[in-house]
C-alpha cells in the first residue's frame, strides 16, 4: 500500500514538476520573442530558438535518455522482474533505476571505438549521423503546447509551424532509411549488410500505409499543419465529445501506429536489429557512434509518441476543464498546463509502445511484408475512401465521426467475442458460463 | 499449470491480427499494473510469498538469502564453550580426517591443567577444502560444525579465504553433560560453573537435524556479524 500511494505521488510530482518546467519555457520564449521584437526581427525568431533549445535538446532529449532507464524498469515490471536497481544514490536509494543514466552515458562515451578496417571511410562516420538526425528535427514541427499572450508577446510551444507540417514528417521519415541503410553498407560485413537491407525494404514499405493512413486525417481536418490540426481536435463533434483523431479516424490511427512502430525499427519489428540471427546493422559500431544508433532509436520512439498524439489524440488538448482553464487560468499556466498534457500522453504512449515491444515475438519476414501490403494497406486504403465520402455528405464530421464510434464499437466487439479454447473437446465456446462449466468438465475428465 | 495449447489453424478473427494484440495488451498492462503499483513481498522463502498483486519472484540476492535446508554444511565455525573458548582439544582427529590436508592446528597446553590441550592455531584454508563435512564427524567434541548456513564470502586474495581460529570460532556456545571442563575442576566460580552445568544437554547419539544445524542460528544475524568486523574485505 505504501508503494502504491508513493507511485501515484510520484506521477503527481512529475506532473506538476513539468507544469513549472512549461511554465518557465513559455517565459523564456516570451523573453526571447521580446527581445528579437526589440532588434526588430519578428518574435516568433526568437521563441523558436528557444524552443530548438527547450523542447528538441532539452524536452525531447531527456524523454530519449529517461526511456532506456524506462525500458528496464518498466520492460522488468512486464515480466515479474524487479529490474536495473544495483546504483543506489547515498548507499540507499536506487532511485528507480535513473541513475544507470549516467552509467550508460559514461560507457557509451568513454568506450574505444573500432574500426573495421574495409570500412568505407566517410559513410562509416555519417551513418549515425544520418540516422540520428532526421528523427531528431522531425521534433521541429510538433506544437507541444498552445499560442498564448505572454509579456505582450504570442508565443507558441512549437519550433516552426510550416503549413505542409504533414509533409515535412513524411520526407525526414524517409530520410532516416538512409543512416541505417547507409550505416549496414558503410561497415562492409555481410551481417550488417543483411541487417540493412531489411531495415530498407522494410522502411520503404512501410511508408507506403504510413501516407496512405494520414490522408483521411488530412481530408477530416483539411490541412497539414499539425498546430491548425490539433486545434480543429479541439472542437466538439457529437455533443460535448471533441473531434479527436482517434474518434474520426480509428482506423487510420490503428494503420498509423503500426506503420510507424515498424518504422522506428523495434519489435515486433527489429528484423533489421534481430539480435538472435545477424546482430544487426550497427553491428560493427562501437562507442558513441553506436550510442547514437542506439539513441536514435529511442528519440523515433518519443517522436512517433509526438506525432500520434498531435495528429490523433488532441494534441496539447487537455480535454476535461479546458474551457475553464483557458477562461479563469492565467495564460501563462493555462498554456504550462497543456504542455504538460501533451507529454503526459507522449508518455503514455511511449509506454504503450513498450507494452507491445515486450509483447510481441518478432514477425518472420514474410509476416511483416505481408502484414503491411496485405492488411495494412488496403485497411488503409478503405479509410481514405470512407473518409472522403463521409466528408463530402457531411463537411461538419458528424457522419465521420459515428462512423468512427462503429469502427470502435465494432474493434471492441470484435476483441471482446473470443472464445476460450476448449482443448478437449475442440470445439469453440461462447465463453460464457455454460460454455465455461462444460469445458472445465471436459478438462477433468481428460485426465 | 499446464497450458492447454489448441493447435488448429487461426480463424478469421485471429488473422486479423489487432483484436488478440488488444487482448494480450491487456494480460501486460494488468501485469505491469500489479509489479509496478504494489510493493514486493521479500520473503526470502519464494513459494511462501504473497503474490496476490506484485507477482516478482526475484530474490535480491545478497540481500535476501533463500533459507538453505537443514544440514548443509557451510562455511566452518569453531564452536565456543560458555566462557568463550573453542570446544577445540586440538586432538588432530579432523586434520587427520581431512581428505584435502586443509587443516592445520597447534596445540598448546593450558596453563596449570595437566592434561587438556587447546588450539594455538586452528587455520582452515577454505580454497581447499571440499565441503565433505568428515571434519565435523570426526570431532569427538563437537568442536568443529558446519552449521553456519553461509558460503565463504568472496575475497580478492587467496589469503582472505585462509580461516584462523579468530574468525572461526563465532556462533551459540554448546555444552553437554558429561564435557570434562563441566566435570572437573575449574577456575570459574561455583554459580558460573553451576550454570553452565544447568545450560547443558546430554550428548545427542542420532545425527538429527537438531545437532546438524543449531535451533534460533540465524544466518543474517552471522552475516552482520561478519560485515562489522570488516570480513570478506581483504
Amino acid at each position: 500500500m505504501k508503494r502504491f500511494v508513493g507511485m501515484w505521488l510520484v506521477i503527481g510530482a512529475v506532473l506538476v514538476g513539468l507544469v513549472g518546467l512549461f511554465a518557465a519555457f513559455y517565459a523564456l520564449a516570451a523573453l526571447a520573442a521580446k527581445g528579437a521584437v526589440a532588434l526588430g526581427f519578428p518574435g516568433f525568431f526568437g521563441s523558436s530558438i528557444v524552443n530548438a533549445v527547450t523542447l528538441m535538446a532539452v524536452t525531447l532529449m531527456t524523454l530519449a535518455a529517461l526511456l532506456t532507464v524506462a525500458e528496464r524498469k518498466w520492460s522488468a515490471a512486464m515480466q515479474d522482474r524487479i529490474g536495473a536497481n544495483r546504483i543506489l544514490v547515498a548507499g540507499k536509494f536506487p532511485l528507480g533505476g535513473v541513475p544507470y543514466l549516467l552509467a550508460d552515458a559514461l560507457k557509451m562515451l568513454t568506450k574505444e571505438s573500432i574500426y573495421p578496417v574495409a570500412r568505407s571511410k566517410f559513410l562509416f562516420e555519417l551513418a549515425p549521423v544520418l540516422a540520428f538526425s532526421p528523427t531528431f528535427a522531425l521534433f521541429a514541427v510538433i506544437p507541444v503546447g498552445p499560442e498564448i499572450r505572454a509579456m505582450g508577446q504570442t508565443v507558441g510551444m512549437w519550433v516552426a509551424n510550416p503549413d505542409a507540417g504533414l509533409l515535412w514528417i513524411f520526407a525526414l521519415a524517409g530520410l532516416s532509411v538512409y543512416g541505417t541503410t547507409l550505416a549496414g553498407w558503410a561497415s562492409n560485413s555481410r551481417v550488417a549488410m543483411l541487417g540493412a537491407v531489411r531495415a530498407s525494404a522494410q522502411m520503404v514499405s512501410y511508408e507506403v500505409s504510413l501516407g496512405l493512413s494520414l490522408v483521411g486525417v488530412m481530408i477530416a481536418y483539411r490541412t497539414l499543419n499539425l498546430q491548425a490540426m490539433t486545434l480543429a481536435q479541439g472542437a466538439e463533434v457529437i455533443g460535448p465529445v471533441p473531434a479527436l483523431g482517434l474518434l474520426l479516424q480509428p482506423l487510420g490511427f490503428l494503420v498509423f501506429f503500426t506503420s510507424s512502430f515498424a518504422e522506428t525499427k523495434r519489435a515486433p519489428f527489429d528484423l533489421p536489429e534481430g539480435e538472435s540471427e545477424i546482430v544487426g546493422y550497427f553491428l560493427e559500431y562501437s562507442g558513441m557512434k553506436f550510442g547514437l544508433l542506439f539513441l536514435a532509436e529511442f528519440v523515433e520512439v518519443v517522436i512517433l509518441a509526438a506525432v500520434t498524439t498531435a495528429v490523433f489524440l488532441g494534441g496539447w488538448h487537455p480535454i476535461f476543464f479546458e474551457g475553464w482553464m483557458r477562461a479563469n487560468l492565467d495564460p501563462l499556466l493555462y498554456g504550462a498546463i497543456c504542455a504538460t498534457a501533451f507529454l503526459a500522453k507522449v508518455i503514455l504512449l511511449t509506454w504503450l509502445q513498450l507494452v507491445i515491444r515486450w509483447l510481441l515475438p518478432r514477425f518472420r519476414y514474410d509476416q511483416i511484408q505481408g502484414l503491411c501490403w496485405k492488411l495494412l494497406l488496403p485497411a488503409a486504403l478503405v479509410n481514405v475512401f470512407v473518409t472522403g465520402a463521409a466528408v463530402l455528405v457531411d463537411p461538419s464530421l458528424q457522419v465521420l465521426a459515428w462512423i468512427g464510434v462503429a469502427e470502435i464499437a465494432a474493434i471492441f466487439g470484435i476483441t471482446l467475442a473470443y472464445s476460450k479454447p476448449q482443448a478437449a473437446h475442440g470445439g469453440h465456446g461462447h465463453g460464457d458460463a455454460h460454455g465455461d462449466a462444460h469445458g472445465h468438465a471436459a478438462h477433468a475428465a481428460g485426465h | 499449470m499446464p497450458y492447454q495449447i489448441d493447435d488448429r489453424p487461426a480463424d478469421v478473427r485471429e488473422g486479423l491480427y489487432f483484436p488478440e494484440i488488444f487482448r494480450a495488451i491487456g494480460l501486460v498492462v494488468s501485469t505491469f499494473w500489479r509489479n509496478a503499483f504494489f510493493s514486493r513481498d521479500p520473503n526470502p522463502d519464494i513459494l511462501e510469498r504473497d503474490r496476490v498483486r506484485n507477482r516478482v519472484t526475484t530474490l535480491q540476492y545478497p540481500e535476501e538469502k533463500a533459507p538453505y535446508p537443514a544440514g548443509y554444511r557451510g562455511l566452518h565455525r569453531l564452536v565456543p564453550r560458555p566462557d568463550g573458548s573453542p570446544r577445540c582439544v586440538a586432538c588432530y582427529m579432523c586434520a587427520t580426517a581431512c581428505p584435502a590436508q586443509c587443516i592445520y592446528i597447534e596445540a598448546a597446553e593450558v596453563e596449570g591443567d595437566p592434561i587438556e590441550k587447546y588450539p594455538v592455531k586452528f587455520v582452515i584454508d577454505e580454497l581447499r577444502c571440499v565441503v565433505c563435512g568428515f571434519c565435523v564427524e570426526a570431532c569427538p567434541k563437537d568442536a568443529i560444525r558446519m552449521d553456519t548456513g553461509e558460503h565463504p564470502p568472496p575475497t580478492y586474495t587467496r589469503e582472505g579465504q585462509i580461516y584462523d581460529e579468530k574468525r572461526l570460532l563465532r556462533g551459540p556456545p554448546v555444552s553437554y553433560e558429561k564435557d570434562p571442563w563441566l566435570v572437573r575442576p575449574s577456575k570459574l566460580t561455583d554459580a558460573a560453573q553451576k550454570a553452565n552445568r544447568a545450560a547443558a544437554r546430554p550428548f545427542g547419539t542420532l545425527g538429527t537435524d537438531e545437532y546438524c544445524q543449531t535451533p534460533g542460528f540465524s544466518v543474517r544475524e552471522l552475516a552482520a556479524e561478519a560485515k562489522a568486523r570488516g570480513e570478506g574485505k581483504s
